[in-house]
């Protein structure tokens, strides 16, 4: 451990930020998964699924989430897996696993409901939706002759993951749904709510007044950048579900797939947008939250060599707007690339802790009005230096056992300014080295 | 005669041919199919279909890598307006049209004209056409305007528009009066010393009279051998009596037609495997019926469930090749095959549902 991390108490988030299971996986993970692999390997069914599931606890300031629970009862191993606003249930017996999870209930599904939830149906591998008598609900079953940790993983994570988002995507599409079984969602404070809705029209205004110190013409890139940059911040920050959440995905989706638009007809697309969320008023903002446990990440994990590329193309960028004399947009380019990768890449915990850090350097008094230290001063322009080697040490130090190559960046960062740091930040951060043991 | 007018008139000659590697066009001739050898990959068997007979499994009695032509045997009924090879040479500007099965689109004639009556491939002349001929053209006739076999389509030259080589007529000839001079069937011949070889006399895979190995030989020899899931898969189907010869469409592709309904499983790269029947299409009325009643039926149904995709019900079984066992995979597959009928039974009757059609020869 640095000698700086001796003055510092451990840095602890009270939110949550941006998507997937925000919390830390166990210790034990790989070892408690590869036991589960011997256990299938000897047949010994139950014990390898529990040991499979306990390898997909995970922790908050080192206390269980319980984001499964499990339950033998003498030839069967009962379950409860949590994922955002699903709940996923399920009995597994030696010869085979069974889970299911509530979707809407049937007197709610309309005609249009019922033909997406078919039509989702042709796009699942593992599981599908059905009927009973009074609700609609997604199923999985899974033989156990060839089952393995690996084989189990992806079958839960389809159930649970399209579970999460259809109840979502249903809730938010069709406006007389219901959610059953919400008990195990939690509703945010309303002063953090409060904080939130400040927040997102305080965002919406700065950026609708950035976007008049544009240059009149030639400018389409920028505020691409301007409003995209928006949206991944509303969503990392302030973490909408449901209609919001929906919505500013699908804008965000079309944004990067509708190629053939024109940049100027997207952009359009993102401000009618950013005006709807601007026109919310804080009764209909603070309906789009809840918070809950996630057992899976909604991303693949990615390469890091990915990541790096995505940095260094933007960083050419800053570099072009910079030659070119169009200072006015880099420090949104610099906010832009981190809330991007947060938003599109499976990103191993230790650089997704790391990411956030910078997050909370540049969006400080966001995380100041959560009452969390600010790490940057914007009036004063100067930093909480000390708190923020001493955060990255405490990072490298904590993975340093999965990645024994990697080193601590703190001392090289640059402090001379909000633009210098960022760049400092993301130039040591493509050096970074996440080979594992 | 005109394009179709020769089509029409010369469709019950022309063959579909299949085999796990690909698939190709083949005409009669004096009793015989005759395709290219690439179109049968060096199999001694492959499928073989037409107007008048349904999929169906043929030998390979002659395979010729030199010329790229190979002969099959089947019992079939002679068409009653046959092909013959033409009887005048073959000139510059000439119109052709060539019959194929082009990307699996069957029965397609197309025209063309013949930009070069001799070009010159290695040591073979070639009739160079400017017809859009097409993988699955391979094997297929190349007519002049009265309907004679001027060559066989044989090659493309890859991502060049409208450039077809078909081997002319004259070396058909000669290929088949030496093939029946030999009287004998599973003749290869030597690439290398061009000699009919009898391929009992073949001993590892060497050419006995100039020693070459002999690809086509040991290609036979061989045959084809599936592995692993695809291997486990074809055994799961001969158990539930599939002829599964008959039913590949490719290594990884299976086709069962069990009443009105059509089955098709597919192995894909990702090691998914996906049982796939494609039922009726939906009905114009009562169509929140029929989703209920679908939603309700998954509820029943272990293994298969039912989904929609693009205005068509289907019913699948997906598994993961890994996942894939003897013991369950014959249970989830033979409800695949028994439900996909009587469901589609159930829906066109009980719901309206619309029933799919199909290409008759298909």
């Amino acid at each position: 451990m640095s000698w700086l991390n001796f003055f510092q108490t451990t840095h602890k988030l009270h939110h949550t930020f941006g998507r997937g299971i925000n919390a830390h996986i166990s210790p034990d993970e790989e070892a408690l998964f590869l036991e589960s692999f011997q256990k299938f390997e000897n047949n010994e069914i139950l014990e390898a699924y529990e040991l499979f599931f306990k390898s997909l606890l995970n922790y908050t300031d080192e206390i269980c989430n319980d984001n499964i629970i499990l339950q033998r009862k003498e030839d069967k191993l009962h379950f409860t897996l949590l994922q955002g606003c699903a709940t996923v249930t399920g009995i597994i017996t030696q010869q085979n696993l069974y889970a299911e999870a509530n979707i809407v209930e049937k007197k709610f599904a309309n005609v249009a409901l019922k033909r997406y939830l078919l039509e989702r149906n042709y796009q699942l591998t593992y599981a599908n939706y059905f009927a009973d008598d009074a609700m609609i609900k997604i199923k999985l079953y899974h033989d156990n002759i060839t089952m393995s940790p690996q084989k189990v993983f992806y079958p839960l994570r389809e159930i649970a993951l399209n579970a999460d988002f259809d109840r979502e995507y249903l809730k938010s599409e069709f406006k007389d749904v219901t959610l059953p079984q919400t008990e195990h969602l939690k509703t945010p404070s309303q002063e953090e709510l409060q904080i939130k809705y400040d927040f997102m029209q305080e965002e919406i205004s700065r950026v609708e007044a950035k976007i008049l110190t544009l240059p009149s013409n030639d400018n389409t890139s920028m505020q691409s950048f301007l409003y995209l940059n928006l949206l991944f911040e509303i969503d990392y920050l302030i973490v909408p579900k449901y209609k919001i959440y929906q919505q500013l995905s699908k804008k965000i989706l079309e944004y990067f797939s509708e190629k053939e638009s024109s940049m100027e007809a997207r952009n359009e697309e993102l401000r009618r947008y950013i005006d709807k969320l601007k026109a919310l008023t804080f009764q209909e903002f603070s309906t789009n939250f809840y918070e809950a446990n996630y057992t899976f990440n909604p991303t693949e994990k990615s390469n890091f060599e990915d990541v790096v590329g995505f940095i260094n193309d933007s960083l050419t960028k800053v570099r072009w707007y910079k030659n070119n004399r169009y200072a006015q947009i880099i420090p949104t380019i610099y906010r832009y690339i981190s809330f991007y990768i947060l938003y599109n890449y499976g990103l191993n915990p230790a650089a997704r802790e790391l990411l956030h850090i910078l997050v909370e350097v540049q969006n400080s008094a966001f995380f100041e009005q959560l009452g969390y230290p600010a790490l940057y001063d914007e009036e004063k322009e100067s930093f909480a230096k000390r708190t923020i080697i001493s955060r990255i040490n405490t990072i490298i130090d904590t993975y340093a056992v999965h990645y024994p190559a990697l080193e601590s960046f703190a001392g090289e960062l640059s402090f001379g300014s909000l633009n210098e740091f960022s760049n400092s930040f993301y130039l040591l951060f493509t050096n970074l080295n996440f080979e594992e043991i | 005669m005109n394009t179709q007018a020769i089509l029409e008139q010369y469709i019950d000659n022309i063959i579909q041919i299949m085999t796990p590697y690909g698939s190709g066009t083949g005409f009669i001739l004096d009793g015989y199919i005759v395709t290219n050898s690439h179109v049968v990959s060096g199999l001694k068997e492959a499928v073989i279909s037409a107007k008048k007979f349904p999929r169906s499994i043929a030998k390979v009695i002659y395979d010729d890598p030199y010329l790229d032509l190979a002969f099959i045997q089947y019992d079939f009924e002679i068409p009653k307006t046959t092909l013959s090879l033409a009887s005048t040479n073959v000139e510059d500007g000439d119109t052709t049209i060539a019959i194929g099965h082009p990307y699996g689109l069957n029965y397609t004639a197309t025209e063309g004209i013949v930009s070069r009556a001799s070009r010159l491939q290695d040591d073979l002349e070639y009739i160079q056409i400017d017809a859009a001929i097409n993988p699955g053209n391979s094997g297929g006739p190349l007519l002049n305007t009265a309907g004679e076999v001027i060559g066989v389509n044989t090659f493309i030259i890859q991502n060049a528009n409208n450039l077809g080589f078909a081997l002319p007529y004259f070396y058909v000839r000669e290929a088949l009066d030496a093939f029946e001079a030999k009287n004998e069937h599973n003749i290869i011949r030597c690439p290398s010393c061009k000699n009919l070889i009898q391929e009992h006399t073949i001993e590892d895979d060497y050419c006995p009279k100039c020693g070459i190995k002999l690809e086509v030989a040991r290609l036979r020899r061989k045959g084809y051998t599936p592995t692993g899931a695809t291997k486990l898969l074809e055994e799961i189907l001969t158990k539930l009596g599939v002829n599964v010869t008959l039913a590949r469409r490719s290594q990884s592709s299976w086709r069962i037609d069990q009443g009105s309904a059509r089955i098709e499983i597919n192995y894909y790269d990702n090691g998914i495997i996906i049982g796939d029947a494609k039922l009726c299409a939906i009905p114009s009325k009562n169509i929140d019926t029929i989703y209920d009643y679908l939603l309700e039926e998954n509820n029943k149904l272990s293994y298969l469930q039912f989904s929609i995709n693009e205005n068509s019900i289907y019913l699948s079984y997906l598994i993961v090749d890994s996942s894939l066992s003897a013991k369950e995979g014959e249970v989830a597959l033979q409800r695949l095959i028994n439900y996909a009928n009587k469901y589609d039974d159930i829906l066109i009757n009980q719901f309206g549902a619309i029933k799919q059609k199909k290409d008759q020869e298909d």
